[in-house]
């Protein structure tokens, strides 16, 4: 097994696959249309409206929380409960948890009606508002992540002193930002209990930040399945199938406490008869249980299903699925339309949308081409490895 | 200190719109934005005996508001009034605002480059300079608004109910309403008819939102923080008495040996 790869020299652009190129240009598109926004404001550009105020920007918000979860997930698995085997995941982990949280920050600023006082949260404190904690957590939080990948930069640039120091004082960093993911996730949540008026007595519940709290470390997990897949086909390379093994374990015991929550939610405030009354509700809530929790509930029970690289991608898709259409369900579907109203995204929502998700994929490519990222995980050889990968990547990716 | 409130009479309206001309100059805003805005019935009834009733409608201001329980940045206050403010020097336009109120109340300038929410302020700088009023109602023409402390708005409502039940519905809209608003409606058809969102709730999710936020959260933050210290320092403590062999300890060595070599 081979631990270490070739990292290439930031001169080296022509061996860059043709698919930055492509991402690039999304980015590029994206981001001007974002612009347009800014100049144009948000009635112009948006089909957001007095009923509909948040659209699928937020929904894209919370989905990216969730699925970043994978960073502090990963963490407290590695750190805190000294699972160190699971160690050669971390550097990908943490690089794909702070683009995406960036990514948010990006979204949240061009959906500011007043952008240019986005720093006003800093300095305004609300206490009591769950949106103001988590726009707070969420910046401390980005930050402690760029700390938790500086190794890496400090490592590509042979600085040993910095490393040194960065070692010794990781843990205090990474139990601060386990707390504030964990303070955030659960208050993404909350965001949805003052309004009571709007959410769907289905999905509503005073314990919705414990349900998104609990949801987010089995997005973590399956982000992480998910990832090790992409990085096949991206670099060649992936993450020893013991360490996906190791994490699907862990699924069933997440999902099953996830899906008792519900349950239990259900029928302690005496909604079971919901279920079966609220028409396309009831569908869409049998629906985000189903294929989020139940089906990988039994996939990851089944040692088969863990030990096979290409079925534990299935039950781990099945998982991510289910939660992004939990997220969009309470963020935009389940939201009583007022005056029969309903809402549809705009092409610049969506363009904006596409942009920014390119520019994570792009950075992270770009990243993980020019810096240590991918250390300790296993190459993957290929049939067609000569036919899908130029000379210089393989020659890249080959260790010793 | 007494707060202030309003009674609002649906059948004494007559849709002259001069409460919306007031607010458009009071609040230098212009038609299209102003704080104050028409619900109506419709025309009901077979002709010749036809129906249509209006009311004027703006901010309810909230005894507890979810409003100012949500407002990212505190915009939104309760003054001593009872009068729910907003200070646009400090809203960011989140729109949480809109989410959280149940009477669909703040408005977002969608028209605007840089835009902010508007929202009735119930004239308060109007009253601060002594004027006994806000615009709205020193210009009804026929006193359905009517502005004074908000219990003699209450009594009022409940007492013209009482003199003339033939007149008007036995609910004063308001009173309950998400725990307890400064504004009372009374009205001669059921207020969904006219348009008005229904909330029942006798309390407002303010206070749910404040279990959460100033409860929930630091429940959780605390017990992730110390369970995580506990279990690290547990852990830690447990693997140097019986060193474990794992794989990123086995690469270290590996990795140190080569370097040796």
């Amino acid at each position: 097994m081979s631990i270490k790869i070739k990292i290439r020299e930031f001169k080296d652009l022509q061996s860059l696959p043709r698919y930055t190129y492509i991402l690039a240009i999304l980015t590029i598109l994206g981001m001007s249309t974002g612009l347009y926004r800014l100049y144009a404001g948000l009635g112009a550009t948006t089909n957001l409206s007095t009923v509909f105020p948040w659209g699928i920007w937020i929904s894209f918000d919370l989905t990216m929380v969730a699925f970043s979860g994978a960073a502090f997930t990963l963490a407290a698995l590695v750190y805190i409960f000294h699972m160190h085997d699971l160690h050669s995941a971390v550097r990908p982990t943490v690089l794909f948890g702070l683009l995406g949280y960036s990514s948010v920050l990006v979204i949240l600023f061009f959906d500011l009606g007043r952008f240019d006082r986005f720093w006003h949260f800093l300095v305004y404190p609300n206490l009591t508002s769950a949106l103001f904690e988590v726009s707070w957590c969420i910046a401390i939080y980005t930050t402690i992540l760029i700390f938790e990948f500086s190794p890496v930069v400090f490592e590509r640039f042979n600085n040993k002193k910095a490393l040194a120091i960065i070692e010794k004082i990781t843990i205090i960093f990474v139990i601060g930002g386990i707390t504030l993911s964990s303070m955030h996730q659960s208050s993404l949540g909350a965001l949805f209990v003052i309004m009571l008026p709007r959410v769907h007595p289905l999905w509503y519940s005073i314990i919705t930040p414990e349900f998104f709290l609990v949801s987010s470390l089995a997005a973590g997990i399956s982000t992480i399945i998910i990832g090790s897949y992409l990085s096949i086909w991206m670099y060649g390379r992936t993450l020893d199938q013991k360490v996906i093994e190791k994490l699907g374990i862990l699924m069933p015991w997440i999902l099953g406490f996830y899906l008792l929550m519900k349950i239990g939610d259900l029928i302690f405030s005496h909604k079971l008869g919901l279920l079966f009354t609220s028409g396309i509700f009831s569908i869409l809530y049998v629906t985000e249980l189903t294929i989020g929790v139940i089906v990988p509930l039994i996939l990851f029970s089944m040692k088969s299903f863990r030990k096979d690289r290409n079925k534990s991608l299935i039950a781990a898709l099945f998982v991510a699925a289910g939660i992004a259409l939990n997220r969009f369900d309470i963020s935009w579907f389940v939201l009583k339309p007022l005056h029969g109203i309903t809402y549809f995204p705009s092409w610049i929502e969506i363009s904006l949308l596409i942009g920014v998700f390119s520019g994570v994929l792009l950075v992270y490519t770009l990243v993980s081409y020019y810096f240590p990222v991918f250390t300790e995980t296993i190459a993957i050889e290929k049939k067609q490895k000569e036919k899908t990968y130029p000379a210089k990547v393989a020659e890249a990716v080959t260790g010793d | 200190m007494a707060k202030y409130g309003f009674l609002i009479d649906a059948s004494r309206c007559i849709d002259c719109r001069a409460c919306l001309v007031a607010c458009s100059v009071e609040n230098n805003v212009p038609m299209t934005h102003t704080r104050i805005w028409m619900k109506e019935t419709g025309v009901t009834g077979e002709f010749p005996d036809l129906e249509r009733y209006t009311a004027p409608y703006h901010c309810m201001h909230c005894v507890d508001p979810s409003c100012v329980s949500a407002c990212t940045v505190g915009a939104l206050q309760v003054n001593k009034d009872g009068i729910v403010t907003y200070d646009n020097d400090r809203c960011i336009g989140c729109r949480y605002c809109m989410y959280a109120c149940p009477f669909e109340v703040p408005h977002f300038e969608w028209d605007k480059q840089l835009a902010l929410i508007n929202k009735c302020d119930l004239c308060v700088n109007r009253l601060e300079e002594g004027q006994a009023e806000p615009a709205c109602a020193a210009t009804c023409p026929t006193d359905a608004i009517q502005f004074g402390k908000r219990e003699d708005m209450l009594a009022l409502a409940h007492e013209r109910i009482k003199n003339e039940p033939n007149r008007y519905i036995d609910h004063v809209f308001g009173e309950h309403e998400n725990g307890g608003t400064s504004t009372f409606y009374i009205s001669p058809v059921p207020f969904e008819k006219l348009g008005f969102p229904t909330t029942h709730r006798e309390e407002s999710p303010a206070e749910f939102n404040r279990m959460t936020t100033e409860e929930g959260t630091p429940i959780i933050a605390g017990s992730v923080l110390t369970g995580m210290t506990g279990i690290y320092l547990a852990l830690e403590h447990l693997q140097k008495k019986n060193p474990v062999h794992t794989i990123e300890k086995d690469l270290e060595t590996v990795d140190s040996k080569k370097e040796k070599e």
